[in-house]
């Protein structure tokens, strides 16, 4: 097979179409390219992302141009208070002839080759859902007719935002720990960026807007043979994997580093967490990261691009603290890497 | 095998004398009563008499026979005994008996008065022995005339005596010394632990990393783990320099917080490259020539300099 044989030219050839992906959906995405970056890994590292920001920052505008960008069957579906996961896999409808009829519903729609399947606002749906989706992530696969069907390609991007707290449903730490990054999308901080999103009617229909992005620039079929390659080709030294596993002992014994964080008793920030999966989807990401920026081992510096994302919502926090969570486990993460010596 | 020599005739009649008990006066040596003044006591005043008892040598004073202090009579108390034993010197054993008493006698006119003998026992396994500390005489005054010559009230208090100095020069020369010595030290804790302004001195990581790196260069110039150990010295100066890790993406902010270092700023960069070989690459050869150990002692020493301030 020629992705075997050659795995250096189709690294180099894959590297360039990740690159067009960025700047294809930096065209209509303006001020969030470290937030590109970063989905840009996470599909080559074949994980699920979940989205977190205030309304109106471009979190579904992102997610669309993204799934135009990497082609391949395209689902979504609304979180609210009633789905049940029957409404995901079923859609039941009167007939013409005014019989009862059972379809697919959204998440079969497409078949089995569903390459990218968005969840928009999924802290509104229940638990039930939850565990549904928590099979479709881990497994790839979902029961329905009575038979297995999976879905080899697929890949769950979820948003939701942290503003409203009525009416949602905290996901589940298992659910959670199955995404490989929880991204926090915030307001573009350039002036121009903001300027031209305000008054450039270019942003004002979305639809139109999306039109720019080259379509199914990735192949989906391919992409989980590119990324089995990228994992083999980067390679880790004994120096780096000794890094990963001191900043590993750090986040869990944080007291025992000398890291400091203001106001907060480090002997009890940090309850548990950091698992396991959690480290090797780290390792994942940061192999991803280092070949993006065309390195063929990975450094200190890929592992910190990634760690926040990826290791911020495994993280277990005491509930006294859980109110200032994001501001904490920030401040604990930098202790982390300021503290660590590498190599 | 001779026989035992012969015995004179005389001979057991000679032992039985000598094993007979002998008369007291042969085991007491001698009772001396060493006694002050015998004269000008007044009422409360106390009177130190000491007697020097020796005995012959396996006698020993019974405990239980010396006296207890104790009220002697209704004018004399017996305040304190207290035995020294000398021990045994030429066969002869010698004590000291200290006796204490006070008298509260009121005499009208002076008066002769006696402070009576002792009596006390020596033992010898089976054998006892008494002996007798003598009787002494003493003469004693009145405080006051019997009939008053004088006018006003004879029984009239006497102002307190005022208190008596204490001499405080000395005490108070060790206190100052004691309160220097507790300043110095403390000066010294501050100092080992950095606190106040000794926390603001400044810490040399680079001069301490040109030194562990001149060590490891010329303990072994051609090996890479020596090689690699003088990078992770370097890198953890730049680490204490910047006060957090310091990778190779976050030169240029090190480099606009810390000014002084953009001299160096093409071979610190090469430093980095090279330990990224070393270390993540795991290619020691293309680390060398990015950076050879000879160029990373040259670039410690310059780095010391730039800490100094005299690059």
């Amino acid at each position: 097979m020629r992705l075997v044989r050659e795995p250096d030219s189709i690294l180099s050839d894959w590297r360039a179409r990740a690159l067009r992906v960025e700047s294809e959906i930096g065209k209509v995405v303006l001020g969030q390219a470290r937030v590109i970056r970063l989905l840009t890994i996470a599909t080559f590292a074949r994980g699920h992302v979940l989205l977190e920001g205030d309304v109106g920052v471009g979190k579904t505008t992102l997610l669309r141009a993204l799934a135009r960008a990497i082609g391949g069957a395209f689902e979504r579906i609304e979180g609210t208070i009633d789905l049940m996961p029957a409404d995901l896999i079923y859609h039941a409808h009167l007939g013409e002839d005014g019989k009862p009829r059972i379809d697919p519903g959204p998440l079969l729609k497409q078949g089995e080759d569903l390459s990218v399947f968005f969840f928009n606002e999924i802290n509104r749906a229940r638990p039930q859902v939850h565990s549904l989706l928590l099979r479709l992530m881990a497994e790839r696969s979902l029961s329905a007719f009575n038979r297995e069907y999976h879905f080899p390609h697929v890949q769950v991007f979820a948003d939701r935002n942290r503003v409203e707290r009525e009416e949602t449903f905290e996901l589940p730490a298992a659910a959670r720990d199955r995404f490989l990054m929880e991204l926090q999308v915030a307001m573009p901080a350039d002036d121009a960026a903001r300027r031209s999103l305000v008054f450039d009617p270019r942003f004002h229909n979305v639809d139109t807007l999306l039109g720019e992005v080259a379509a199914g620039i990735l192949e989906p079929e391919a992409l989980e043979t590119v990324a089995r390659v990228i994992q083999i080709g980067i390679t880790t030294s004994p120096a780096l994997e000794a890094y990963v596993m001191a900043l590993w002992e750090a986040v869990r014994e944080p007291h025992a580093h000398g890291i400091h964080v203001d106001n907060v008793d480090m002997a009890r920030l940090v309850q548990g967490g950091a698992s396991p999966r959690g480290m090797s989807y780290l390792v994942r990401a940061a192999r991803v990261r280092a070949w993006i920026e065309n390195r063929d081992m990975v450094v200190p510096e890929d592992v910190r691009a990634v760690f926040p994302e990826v290791m911020a919502h495994r993280i277990f926090i005491d509930p006294v603290y859980e109110m200032r969570r994001e501001a904490l486990v920030g401040d604990l993460i930098a202790g982390v890497f300021a503290r660590v010596p590498a190599p | 095998m001779r026989a035992p020599p012969r015995l004179p005739a005389g001979l057991p009649l000679g032992l039985a004398l000598l094993l007979a008990p002998a008369p007291a006066s042969a085991q007491v040596r001698a009772v001396d009563l060493y006694a002050p003044r015998p004269f000008g006591y007044t009422i409360g005043d106390t009177i130190d008499l000491s007697a020097e008892i020796a005995l012959d040598a396996p006698f020993l004073l019974d405990p239980a026979a010396l006296p207890r202090p104790r009220a002697l009579t209704y004018w004399l108390d017996l305040r304190d005994v207290r035995l020294d034993d000398e021990g045994v010197a030429d066969g002869v054993q010698r004590y000291t008996l200290h006796l204490t008493y006070q008298t509260f006698y009121a005499p009208l006119e002076p008066k002769r008065l006696d402070l009576p003998a002792l009596a006390l026992t020596a033992v010898d396994g089976g054998r006892r022995i008494e002996l007798a500390v003598p009787s002494w005489s003493f003469l004693m005054s009145p405080l006051r005339e019997i009939v008053a010559s004088a006018g006003g009230t004879t029984m009239a208090l006497r102002p307190d005596m005022a208190p008596p100095l204490i001499a405080t020069a000395g005490t108070r020369r060790h206190l100052m010394l004691a309160l220097v010595g507790a300043l110095l030290a403390l000066l010294a804790l501050a100092w080992h632990l950095g606190w106040g302004p000794f926390g603001r001195r400044r810490a040399r990581p680079f001069a301490r990393a040109a030194r562990m790196v001149a060590a490891e260069i010329a303990a072994a110039p051609a090996s890479p783990p020596a090689y690699g150990r003088a990078l992770v010295a370097l890198h953890r100066a730049f680490d204490a320099t910047a006060g957090a890790g310091v990778l190779a993406e976050d030169l240029p902010g090190f480099f606009s917080a810390h000014p002084a270092f953009a001299p160096v700023e093409g071979e610190v960069r090469r430093l980095f490259a090279a330990s990224r070989r070393l270390f993540f690459g795991e290619d020691p050869a293309a680390a060398a020539r990015e950076l050879a150990p000879e160029d990373v002692l040259a670039l410690a020493r310059r780095l010391r300099a730039v800490e100094r301030g005299s690059a």
